[in-house]
């Protein structure tokens, strides 16, 4: 069975890519190396870098695992308005398996015996101490380092399958168009899906909810989520134009399409924003000491500052920035927000992570900042030495005529 | 000329691209009353028809806003403002608690204007269009695309013919709706009436019962609520060891909101000092603590022992008047009997019942206990002319 949309042919765009992923690997390496040099020089057990280290890591978790739920979430809805920008989330999705690489560094923090007076560099139920000791020390069961370790080797082994799997069908259907590739995907991804929403709540709770061993929310993995959805769709729009710019997928990924996007970012911000207030809500409703404690360290006057811009900065400002069509349909603008919410996400996760660890205030320096540009630069090699080697249009999907047909009322 | 009842012309196309031309060419002749009938969603028509982006989506956000600060207004009028009640220990006007309710009200302000507003602006509803008396518009929803243009259109004349037929018209004919068109019907008019005088019963029934008495015991329609299986207070129970439904607090439990009182003089809690009741109150008394206890006299103590004391509340009147042969008046706080008991003895009684009297500690805190113990001093002499 072969398919009749064949009229595309594919967008080879190895010149940019190779070039895009060579410096992305250069700014990733001498960013990482300058942000250990300078968390070395903090004598401090490089507990400063571990943990800009862990938030930069799970920036790049969120980006790979957006990637993962679009792929899913089109194949399973049939989605036709998709097709022109799923490719770019099908590498990005495929750069999970080198995030999955990052991850051995952790080694360090969770075998270290440095920070012990902490807990342990970055999870303090490695040494539990202080005054909820007995409290962790019941929950070693689940929060002790091997079964740690060997949770994440599995997430990132399952995730490496699932998007060999779609990627691999995808990039097949370029060579023999058939159609029953993208048949079979549909099925797989409504099973996928499930193996994702679970996964991605899990990583969360292990890397992220864990860095207070005491502390627990049952709807953090669908904020970590909410996260993930909003990056990709961020990520699409400026990876879309970064390469129209470089004059590739010309008009294939129209006005429509960045509408789209743009209207999938809003959606999901308001998403974020309202899990997000569901778990204030109930906890500032019960006020009960195990669940307010995690909110009282943020809303002090060490971190109340960052709480306010969550509610400002991560909700109503783009909520309101967002909601017209017109900016939607303006790349330019559409450009800034797409650039404001991937920034705003890395501000989310090192709001989840470091009043945790630095309770008496923000340790900000530019430690954070080389290790946030060294991954996103190491984020764009691995994303774009995929697209050196393949087209970045699934070209000759059979939903491909659909897509371009496509108009917003 | 047409004839002034004549609705307008319409103009048969057999394809998408037929029917795109055909209004290019409506448009650029200045047309401004006339839409395009189709099948199914055409591509391309709204721009060629030069259909103006809706303004929807500015009314639903000014009722969108409407809504979000109306449910805000409500919820200060009502639980901050007009009738304070707190909740949950959290404050009168908590913005937390406040928001899912804005929120709802802000999606249904906003739902409501889209739908209704899309109904006015398409003109809806509609008895009746024109355009159905045209013989040929029922192929619209089959292969036909239309072009309708308007009589009130002020280029409609001779000339339109001329060019719809120049736009490739397969067929054309004018629409002549007869003269009742876009009335309301009769026959709905007389079922409306019949509809709307049925809606009237109810509230007939509903003032007629209000207005008459019934010697009918009270219907239940919720039988479970209005008679529940709770225990009450002293009942007995087989369920727990000791026999008692009700539970007594842990040893060493005290009120969290007593905890600055704990430094109080001796015998405030109990109103007894080394065995002996107290003759003094252990409270500095002042005006306030007066006006307290005459509110606390009235709201507990007035409806069985009567607002001024004589033990003739309306409880106790009710209960004479219904002869219960098991009520016992309740006693007249100005014999001797009552006025000797020093301040400490009434305040044991408040706390712990007498006779058939139960014991108020649950509902009277303690210092409101001690300003009726105030008050009814107060009462005692007033009343003996002291």
């Amino acid at each position: 069975m072969t398919s009749s949309a064949n009229i595309y042919p594919a967008d080879d765009a190895s010149a940019v890519a190779s070039r895009a992923s060579r410096i992305g690997l250069l700014v990733g390496v001498v960013g990482l190396a300058a942000a250990w040099f300078l968390g070395s020089a903090e004598d401090d057990h490089m507990r400063h870098f571990w943990m800009s280290y862990l938030v930069a890591f799970f920036l790049l978790v969120t980006f790979t695992m957006g990637g993962m739920f679009f792929v899913l979430i089109q194949h399973i809805t049939g989605a036709k308005w998709s097709v022109t920008v799923r490719r770019q989330a099908e590498f990005i999705m495929g750069a999970v398996p080198f995030v999955g690489l990052l991850a051995i560094p952790f080694l360090i923090p969770l075998f270290s015996h440095d920070g012990v007076e902490h807990g342990g560099l970055l999870w303090s139920w490695v040494y539990p101490h202080g005054e909820h000791q007995a409290l962790i020390e019941g929950k070693v069961g689940f929060l002790n380092r091997e079964f740690f370790v060997g949770r994440l080797v599995f997430y990132f082994v399952i995730w490496s399958i699932i998007a060999r799997y779609f990627k691999k069908n995808s990039l097949a259907q370029d060579a023999d168009g058939d159609e029953a590739r993208t048949v079979a995907m549909r099925k797989r991804s409504a099973v996928c899906i499930i193996i994702f929403a679970l996964s991605i709540s899990f990583a969360g709770f292990d890397l992220i909810m864990s860095t207070d061993p005491a502390w627990f929310s049952t709807i953090f993995g669908v904020y970590i989520f909410a996260g993930c959805v909003i990056s990709i769709h961020a990520l699409l729009t400026l990876s879309s134009m970064f390469l129209q710019r470089k004059g590739h997928l010309k008009g294939m990924v129209t006005v429509e399409h960045y509408h789209d996007l743009g209207k999938m970012m809003m959606a999901f911000t308001i998403f974020w924003a309202y899990i997000a207030f569901s778990q204030y809500f109930l906890y500032w409703y019960a006020n009960m000491p195990e669940e307010t404690a995690w909110y009282l360290r943020r809303i002090g006057d060490e971190w109340g500052y960052l709480s306010w811009f969550q509610l400002f900065g991560h909700f109503v400002i783009p909520f309101l920035g967002i909601l017209s069509r017109h900016v939607k349909r303006n790349r330019k603008l559409l450009c800034f927000w797409a650039v404001y919410m991937l920034t705003v996400q890395a501000i989310d996760l090192y709001w989840l992570v470091a009043p945790n660890l630095y309770p008496e205030g923000s340790p900000f320096s530019m430690v954070e900042v080389c290790t946030f540009t060294g991954m996103l630069g190491l984020f764009v090699f691995a994303v774009y030495r995929q697209a050196t080697k393949h087209s970045i249009l699934a070209h000759r999907d059979p939903l491909m005529d659909q897509c371009l047909a496509f108009k917003n009322f | 000329m047409t004839t002034p009842k004549t609705h307008g012309i319409i103009a048969e196309f057999d394809s998408v691209d037929a029917i795109i031309a055909a209004a290019n060419q409506v448009r650029e002749a200045g047309y401004t009353k006339w839409d395009c009938h189709t099948p199914f969603p055409v591509h391309g028509l709204d721009d060629a028809m030069a259909i103006k982006q809706t303004k929807l989506p500015w009314l639903v956000l000014v009722m969108g806003i409407s809504g979000c600060l109306g449910g805000m207004f409500l919820q200060w009028w009502t639980n901050a403002y007009d009738y304070v009640y707190i909740i949950s220990g959290k404050p009168a006007w908590s913005l937390p608690a406040n928001i899912p309710v804005m929120f709802e009200m802000t999606i249904l302000f906003s739902a409501l204007t889209a739908f209704f507003s899309m109904w006015i602006i398409n003109n809806l509803p509609k008895w009746y269009n024109p355009l159905f008396h045209a013989a040929s518009f029922t192929k619209v929803t089959d292969d036909r695309f239309v072009l309708a243009i308007e009589s009130r259109d002020p280029l409609y004349g001779e000339a339109t013919r001329g060019l719809l037929q120049s736009a490739g018209a397969l067929a054309m004919e004018e629409v002549n709706p007869p003269e009742d068109d876009g009335l309301m019907p009769s026959k709905l008019k007389g079922w409306l009436g019949v509809v709307f005088s049925l809606m009237l019963l109810p509230p007939v029934m509903i003032a007629s019962s209000m207005y008459s008495n019934s010697s009918e015991p009270r219907v239940h329609l919720v039988p479970d609520m209005d008679s529940q299986m709770s225990f009450g207070e002293q009942e007995a129970s087989s369920f727990f060891a000791d026999g008692r439904s009700m539970r007594a607090p842990i040893a060493g439990t005290y009120a969290q909101e007593d905890d600055h009182l704990l430094g109080e003089k001796p015998g405030y809690y109990t109103g007894k000092e080394d065995g002996a009741y107290l003759t003094a109150l252990p409270v500095e008394v002042t005006q306030e603590l007066m006006a307290r206890g005459q509110e606390r006299f009235g709201i507990y103590c007035g409806v069985c022992h009567g607002m001024g004391g004589k033990g003739d509340g309306a409880v106790s009147r009710r209960a004479q008047k219904l002869e219960m042969a098991t009520w016992v008046q309740p006693a007249d706080l100005h014999t001797d009997l009552v006025k000797v008991q020093p301040p400490g003895q009434i305040f044991e009684t408040m706390t712990n019942g007498i006779r058939t009297m139960p014991g108020y500690a649950r509902q009277i805190p303690v210092q409101d206990r001690w300003a009726i113990v105030l008050y009814l001093q107060a009462l005692q002499r007033a009343s003996a002319g002291e």
